[in-house]
């Protein structure tokens, strides 16, 4: 009888410590990532680019002194003379930058033009608030042409305390920051869009004619099982397939090796089976006196599936969007053989870019992993999915109180 | 008047046959569409992943026997030689198996079984969570986590690692992805257990422990098995997060865990910027050797799960 009671509580003991290992696990991932990436989160992520742009300008004489008529913070320094602000600040390798922390409106910064020489030498440029002084060159107190800013190795103080005492800046080299996830977003809405305007009919069709006409057919078990084996398939062959099948479909409509089409199609082809299965599911919670008393009417069955069992579907099909949703916002491997790698600021359907997942993939991959921004996203990524689950709950409660 | 109303009457009746039979077909057209997929995808990669070693193949014509059992890959001197890949997702993939299977079906039993309500939710919906959680911020944590855990341990034991990318990390990666399917799948199996079978067993005299260890789990054998298949499915087919880590090795097999290492998924992600010709459409053949690994280890599992099945009956 003890050693009975010694088994079973050492039995039970061991099962409690393996399944705090899921929670332990759970916790970690998320510590690791919002510890990394939260520094880097930013509300500016989300309308920035993610390539850094080069601007060098010539400065126009400036009108003397601009005054300051907003409240700067602590550790930001003011040029009265030239109406800029600056703050020191680290960037993602953890290097000093300088940013540009505030412009007048009335100052010389606004009206620069591009010295690169080539075809847009002279053209009107404008930097930002939130942009990188990597250099400014300004006329010396012996008429010599000298540098300010971190190529001399100076902090933000001293760039500005250096330019206070000149009158004439003649030009500058100014970086934006990139880093941004402006690219990525618009192209992961493209594939959201993209798959489900294909794969939604297609599948809620395909659950329909399981459901509603072939139900006991004895073909309906061999379409399900090859529906069903699509679920073991790894996503990297789908991207595979994607490549090889329905790139010649995206180059028909003028698409020349990767694209975001290419990539919604094979996106497409992954959902199938959840839309399927999840609406399958829904259509058979529908009670089967519906049918029969709009039968009983003189409906004919495209009417009663039209108007009768789809709409109390509904739920189940949301349900398999949403999922869906979530599914593509987290897959990576297929989008990267049929979207490829290369981030894009200004995506194009018929173009390659990255979608958030595929992103974070490009940026663990190059010479210099930016863990903080990496992670940034994946605090993003992970924000959304926990919504789409909540989302899918609350929405399967409401579909099991109607019923 | 009353000729006209029986007239479009039978109209209507006409019509609706027809839109009966037009939207009927649309939907078989739909099914036969998705169930077509799967063969689709078998057939165009086999072709493809075959066209290298046909007798007019654009880039040379490669030595299947050479490909298959070659211990050798090296993109930069046109050496493909899958064997010692396929050594190493299998060692990855039955080792993280291994890892991951008794802690999933403790876990699930614990879950659904033995501990109180509110806590089984908490644990099923730290599950979900982490199935839902993608590939990639599985990879950014391994190389953020376990690499550096790993460069430190391996260091403590005075071993030289690649900066903590090796077949160990993977194993412990694949793991913990495999994990949250296992478990998943084996919670659904024990919930569906006939509950006279459990009351049988107490009834019988047996502790609520011996029950659920010794009958539960045999009637959940079943889909606790489809689990255990299903993850490791998942963990040879895994792809960026194992990409992360691996560190792709150029020969093998990797017997040493320190040691870095390459399976067929990160090699077909690997150099995939740069390539050209025969560097890719090898990879299609080693796409192609993935499919068939995973049809083979499916059906012997099967056949294992049926093996235990008829020595318990």
């Amino acid at each position: 009888m003890r050693k009975r009671k010694l088994s079973d509580i050492l039995l039970n003991s061991i099962t409690a410590i393996s399944s705090s290992i899921t929670i332990v696990l759970l916790a970690s991932i998320f510590i690791f990532v919002f510890k990394e990436g939260l520094g880097a989160l930013s509300l500016g992520m989300f309308t920035q680019p993610y390539w850094s742009e080069n601007y060098y300008v010539s400065i126009p004489q400036s009108e003397g002194e601009y005054v300051l008529d907003t409240e700067l913070d602590e550790d930001v320094y003011y040029s009265s003379k030239h109406g800029i602000a600056l703050r020191d600040d680290l960037d993602p390798q953890h290097e000093a930058i300088i940013v540009i922390d505030y412009i007048h409106p009335d100052s010389s910064f606004n009206a620069l033009t591009n010295k690169t020489s080539g075809p847009l030498e002279g053209t009107e440029i404008i930097i930002n608030e939130g942009m990188i002084i990597r250099k400014i060159s300004y006329l010396g107190t012996n008429g010599v042409v000298r540098s300010a800013g971190p190529v001399v190795k100076q902090d933000a103080k001293e760039t500005v305390e250096t330019l206070e005492k000149s009158d004439v800046l003649s030009e500058a080299f100014i970086q934006s920051q990139g880093g941004g996830i402006l690219g990525s977003m618009i192209a992961t809405l493209y594939l959201i869009l993209i798959s489900l305007i294909i794969a939604l009919p297609i599948g809620i069709m395909t659950a329909i004619y399981l459901n509603e006409y072939a139900k006991f057919h004895k073909m309906a078990p061999f379409i399900r099982s090859s529906i069903e084996l699509l679920t073991g398939v790894p996503s990297i062959i789908y991207g595979l397939m994607g490549v090889l099948v329905l790139f010649p479909i995206t180059s028909a409509f003028g698409a020349n090796g990767t694209s975001i089409l290419l990539g919604g199609m094979t996106l497409a082809v992954i959902l199938l089976p959840t839309i399927i299965r999840t609406t399958e599911e829904s259509l058979k919670v529908v009670p089967q006196n519906f049918r029969e008393a709009s039968f009983s009417l003189g409906a004919n069955q495209t009417q009663t599936i039209f108007k009768i069992v789809l709409p109390s579907a509904l739920p189940g099909i949301l349900t398999a969007t949403i999922l869906g949703i979530g599914r593509i916002i987290g897959e990576s491997a297929a989008l990267i053989y049929t979207m490829g790698t290369f981030i894009n600021d200004d995506p194009n359907l018929l173009h390659g870019a990255t979608s958030l997942a595929v992103q974070i993939w490009s940026i663990m991959n190059g010479e210099q992993p930016n863990f903080a921004l990496a992670s940034a996203i994946s605090i993003i990524i992970l924000a959304m999915v926990l919504i789409m689950n909540i989302s899918v709950k609350t929405i399967s409660r409401k579909l099991f109180k109607r019923w | 008047m009353t000729t006209t109303l029986i007239k479009s009457s039978k109209e209507k009746k006409r019509f609706k046959r027809i839109q009966d039979q037009f939207t009927k077909s649309m939907f078989l057209l739909s099914a036969m569409i998705s169930s077509l997929m799967i063969l689709v995808i078998i057939l165009f990669i086999a072709q493809r992943g075959l066209t290298p070693f046909m007798p007019d193949y654009k880039y040379g014509t490669q030595d299947l026997f050479k490909f298959l059992f070659g211990m050798v890959w090296r993109q930069d001197q046109a050496i493909y030689g899958v064997g010692f890949i396929v050594i190493n997702t299998l060692i990855s993939g039955f080792a993280a198996l291994i890892l991951a299977f008794p802690i999933a079906v403790l876990t699930a039993l614990f879950s659904v079984k033995i501990a109180p309500k509110k806590v089984g939710t908490l644990l099923e919906t730290t599950i979900e969570i982490l199935a839902s959680i993608p590939s990639v911020v599985y990879g950014v944590f391994a190389v953020g986590s376990i690499v550096p855990m790993i460069q430190t341990i391996a260091q403590g034991f005075g071993i030289q690692t690649a900066g903590g990318s090796s077949m160990l990390a993977v194993i412990l990666l694949l793991a913990i992805m495999i994990l949250p399917t296992i478990t998943s799948i084996s919670i659904t199996a024990i919930k569906a257990v006939d509950e006279d079978l459990e009351k049988a067993s107490l009834a019988l005299g047996a502790t609520t422990t011996q029950t659920n260890f010794k009958i539960v789990l045999s009637a959940a054998k079943s889909g606790i098995f489809a689990g255990a298949i299903l993850g490791l499915g998942r963990a040879f087919g895994e792809a960026t997060a194992v990409s992360m880590v691996a560190g792709n090795k150029m020969f093998g097999p990797t017997l040493d865990f320190f040691d870095i290492t390459r399976t067929m998924t990160s090699t077909m992600l690997a150099g995939l910027k740069e390539t050209i010709g025969l560097d890719y459409d090898i990879r299609f053949s080693v796409g192609l050797v993935l499919m068939v690994v995973i049809l083979v280890s499916n059906l012997s599992i099967n056949l294992l799960k049926q093996r235990i099945g008829k020595q318990h009956a």
